[in-house]
């Protein structure tokens, strides 16, 4: 666990999810986030099935009978009173991408090591902003995903179960 | 009442394409089987096989977030089983005070092997399950059906 705060001298950018969509070729989810600013270009992230449901359902604010991972954090966070405060991509290595989430637990700040995939979806259900560093938003891959996104048919999109 | 429960092992349900946590009392009279999620009993298995992954899987996540905020997982409790639907309760402490925070058995037992915390089952919960023809649905496993687990 890191113990830095969040005051990071560098520059972050920040994102917001613009999709999240199924790999039909692998058991694998694509996370497409955009920048805030108006900026057009994507940030695309590789991440697992059970983590790409997790995120499509905060993002269509679906409730499910049972509590699902995210929600079971959300709701510690909840019945402690400690607050989700951002996430950011802080690294990229190999195509893996690495986040780190900030916490706010009784006025002493936090961070977590966290794959992106989990810190976002816990992001989206405790409204925290969602950050890359500039130099990992330059180190981004997946400029060719970029095109083929562009190229999905609609009917590929959003037919997944949820 | 309830009964502490350790975890025995994971298998494979082909009828229901779905995978089953088998938890056991000490004394191995009682056994209590859940039905998980491919995910949940991904995260179990490499917990049970004490693995290590490059990088922390959802509840190993959850873990640090507890960590980070000093929240320690004393117990969990497997308490309800109604319609097929399983009900836990995890019991923490955070700033001397003790919490419980209602979650499902496959995210319960998942953070509680990761905690070193003991797992519990409400003896109505073991009683049920045992009325609802389980053993018949065992005898028809076949051998091939267990350790099926792709982790």
């Amino acid at each position: 666990m890191q113990q830095q705060t969040s005051n990071t001298t560098e520059s972050l950018l920040e994102l917001t999810v613009d999709r999240v969509v199924e790999d039909p070729n692998t058991d694998t989810w694509i996370l497409v986030l955009s920048r805030t600013d108006g900026r057009t270009e994507l940030l695309t992230i590789w991440i697992g099935a059970a983590e790409g449901e997790s995120i499509r359902r905060a993002l269509d604010t679906l409730v499910t009978p049972r509590p699902m991972s995210h929600d079971l954090i959300k709701s510690f966070g909840e019945h402690f009173g400690v607050k989700t405060e951002q996430v950011v991509l802080t690294n990229v290595k190999s195509s893996t991408y690495f986040a780190t989430v900030y916490l706010e637990s009784n006025g002493v700040a936090r961070a977590i090591d966290a794959r992106p995939s989990d810190a976002i979806a816990l992001a989206l259900r405790c409204r925290a902003p969602i950050y890359v560093t500039q130099d990992v938003w330059d180190r981004r891959g997946g400029q060719n995903l970029n095109a083929w996104l562009s190229k999905l048919a609609p009917k590929n999109i959003g037919t997944q179960e949820v | 009442m309830i009964t502490q429960m350790q975890v025995k092992g994971l298998m494979f349900d082909p009828y229901n394409n779905a995978y089953i946590v088998i938890l056991r009392d000490e004394d191995q009279s009682e056994m209590l089987p859940i039905w998980v999620g491919k995910s949940e009993a991904s995260s179990i298995s490499l917990a049970l096989e004490s693995v290590a992954p490059p990088r922390p899987m959802t509840h190993d996540f959850m873990k640090e977030y507890l960590n980070a905020a000093n929240a320690k997982v004393i117990s969990v409790v497997i308490t309800d089983l109604n319609e097929n639907t399983y009900y836990a309760k995890i019991h923490l402490t955070y700033e001397d005070s003790e919490y419980t925070v209602d979650s499902r058995p496959s995210d319960a037992i998942a953070l509680a092997l990761r905690s070193q915390a003991p797992i519990f089952a409400n003896e109505s919960v073991i009683r049920k399950q045992i009325s609802e023809e389980l053993d018949q649905w065992l005898e028809n496993l076949k051998p091939e059906d267990f350790g099926k687990l792709d982790s």
